[in-house]
């Protein structure tokens, strides 16, 4: 009973750290755009979060050092350090979307404009980081996250021709939309997908909650339940904006958009789900973005970090996070809209993918290190291919961007 | 003991004997024994030894930044004798408590200006 409870809690926040508002506005103009033709997109990017989050939560089972603490043994000093200079600015980004996205499921539920929310969103992101015990906070937003359940739920209550669904799914086409846009899309919903924070966080947190040998089997259940499980809320995203916003010719350019399919089929109740969905989902990636920001941080200058000792004895951390979540409110407060912000924050997390993906590889084969649990050959074989699709989504993610001018 | 210096020492996290993060690894120092053999002789760990290691406009950034908080410059790296090396596996153990050797002056600046100034700073929140 205790062990289903634990593996329970374990997918709770895998579910927790894959949807985030990368995920809702990209799924949402992936649906609303092009219906289900960006579905193998998406199960690509579960696959990829899959195998390379299980590298790093091995990694920091066996060894006690998460990931970015042995990157800079492996690139060296320099190369290190411009590295982490690349994936913190990328994460900083990052974390202002979130920030971003809970003022805008605050204005979702209450009306008040949404840059009245940022500060306050900000204070509170903070406030929860500086006080509250990790494993609560992952699963009070996991769980909460799972609300995001009512999409597939409205799939069932809407009229949804499921014959067509499944066509457009296996035979993408681009809605007459260009294959430029097309492809846009699904390199902004790849990022979404495999965000670096995600597994900056992943193993950061199995050595902070002190994983060893014994745990391996369990990371690696929760990371093979979790991770599709948030797949398949992000794929319901998906499908309702393909049955409710694609047939009317709606593209999606805020959240109440993304939430609408979830009105339609239940009302008012229906918002209020959605809303708090939105929230839990952006609350808790903000508080997964800024910690990430910090442990990449601390753990290329070897300083003391996490949650397990007082601030004070972690000083460097703790103001690395301050400055972060200070840094994503004023990245808000310059009126950027937000959606706009996490458009081109896929973009960007697109271009810096191998910074992140190619050391994991690379540490996971390495002998001194985990010994005989390195990789095996058809692991390493996947992990090759996802980095070559990885790498080719990190080239073309400028030239799409600007050929299409955003995806227009 | 055999050790190869730059695969197994530099650039890894140095833990003490309780297991607190004490920095990293970066740079080491060499000396000549009296039969004029060298030997390693201690760790080098701090933003000055990182800045000269990683070179360039990025390293004397790197230096110009952490020199902001101290008030003695050149920054001085924490000396650690090799002799307080207990074992080197994926990190390097210290014999000695992180509290008998000289704290980071950045982390103290940071310590006693920012962060003891927020109220529960002195309680980990697990």
């Amino acid at each position: 009973m205790r062990k289903l409870l634990a593996a329970t809690l374990g997918i709770l926040s895998a579910v927790g750290g894959f949807v985030d508002i990368g995920d809702l506005v990209a799924a949402g103009q992936a649906g609303a755009r092009f219906g289900m033709a960006h579905t193998w997109v998406l199960l690509l990017g579960v696959v990829a979060i899959c195998a390379y989050a299980e590298m790093a939560g091995r990694i920091a089972a066996v060894t006690g050092r998460a990931v970015f603490d042995l990157v800079r043994e492996r690139l060296g000093a320099r190369m290190a350090l411009i590295n982490l200079v690349a994936s913190y600015l990328v994460t900083v980004i990052t974390l202002a979307a979130e920030l971003g996205g809970v003022a805008l499921a605050l204005r979702l539920a209450t009306g008040v404009p949404y840059l009245l929310w940022v500060p306050v969103a900000g204070i509170a992101v903070w406030l929860v980081l500086w006080r509250m015990r990790f494993p609560v906070m992952e699963r009070v937003f996991g769980l909460a996250g799972l609300t995001l359940v009512v999409f597939a739920i409205a799939l069932f209550w809407l009229p949804t021709d499921w014959a067509a669904l499944g066509r457009s799914a296996v035979a993408p086409d681009d809605s007459g939309q260009g294959w430029g846009a097309y492809w846009f899309v699904a390199v902004a919903l790849f990022a979404s997908t495999v965000s670096p924070y995600e597994v900056f966080f992943f193993s950061s947190g199995g050595v902070e909650e002190r994983w060893s040998a014994d745990d391996l089997a369990d990371a690696r259940f929760s990371v093979l339940v979790g991770f599709p499980i948030g797949g398949f809320l992000a794929l319901s995203l998906i499908a309702t904006a393909a049955v409710v916003l694609h047939p009317a010719g709606l593209s999606v350019d805020s959240l109440d958009q993304v939430a609408h399919p979830v009105v339609l089929a239940f009302g008012a109740a229906g918002l209020a789900v959605a809303a708090l969905a939105f929230f839990a989902v952006t609350f808790g990636a903000a508080l997964e973005t800024g910690l990430s920001a910090a442990y990449a941080a601390a753990q290329y200058f070897g300083w003391q970090w996490g949650k397990r000792v007082s601030p004070r004895e972690a000083a460097r951390f703790h103001t690395v996070l301050l400055v972060s979540v200070l840094l994503g409110v004023l990245m808000l407060l310059t009126t950027v809209d937000p959606v706009t912000l996490t458009e081109y924050m896929l973009i960007i997390s697109a271009v810096a993918l191998p910074l992140t993906y190619l050391p994991i590889l690379v540490v996971a084969n390495d002998r001194t290190y985990l010994g005989d649990r390195v990789n095996g050959r058809a692991l390493n074989l996947l992990g090759a291919v996802l980095l070559l699709i990885i790498l080719a989504a990190s080239i073309v993610a400028v030239p799409l961007a600007i050929g299409t001018r955003m995806g227009q | 003991m055999r050790i190869q210096v730059s695969q197994e020492l530099l650039d890894r996290q140095l833990v003490d004997r309780d297991g607190r993060l004490v920095g990293k690894v970066d740079d080491v120092e060499f000396a000549f024994g009296a039969d004029g053999v060298p030997y390693l002789r201690s760790l080098l760990s701090g933003p000055g030894a990182l800045g000269q290691r990683v070179g360039g406009r990025l390293g004397r950034m790197l230096v110009l930044t952490a020199e902001r908080f101290v008030t003695d410059r050149p920054l001085a790296p924490l000396r650690i004798p090799y002799a307080l090396v207990e074992r080197v596996d994926s990190a390097v153990w210290l014999r000695v408590s992180a509290d008998e050797l000289p704290a980071s002056p950045v982390e103290q600046w940071l310590r006693r200006n920012l962060i003891d100034r927020i109220p529960g700073a002195g309680r980990a929140s697990g």
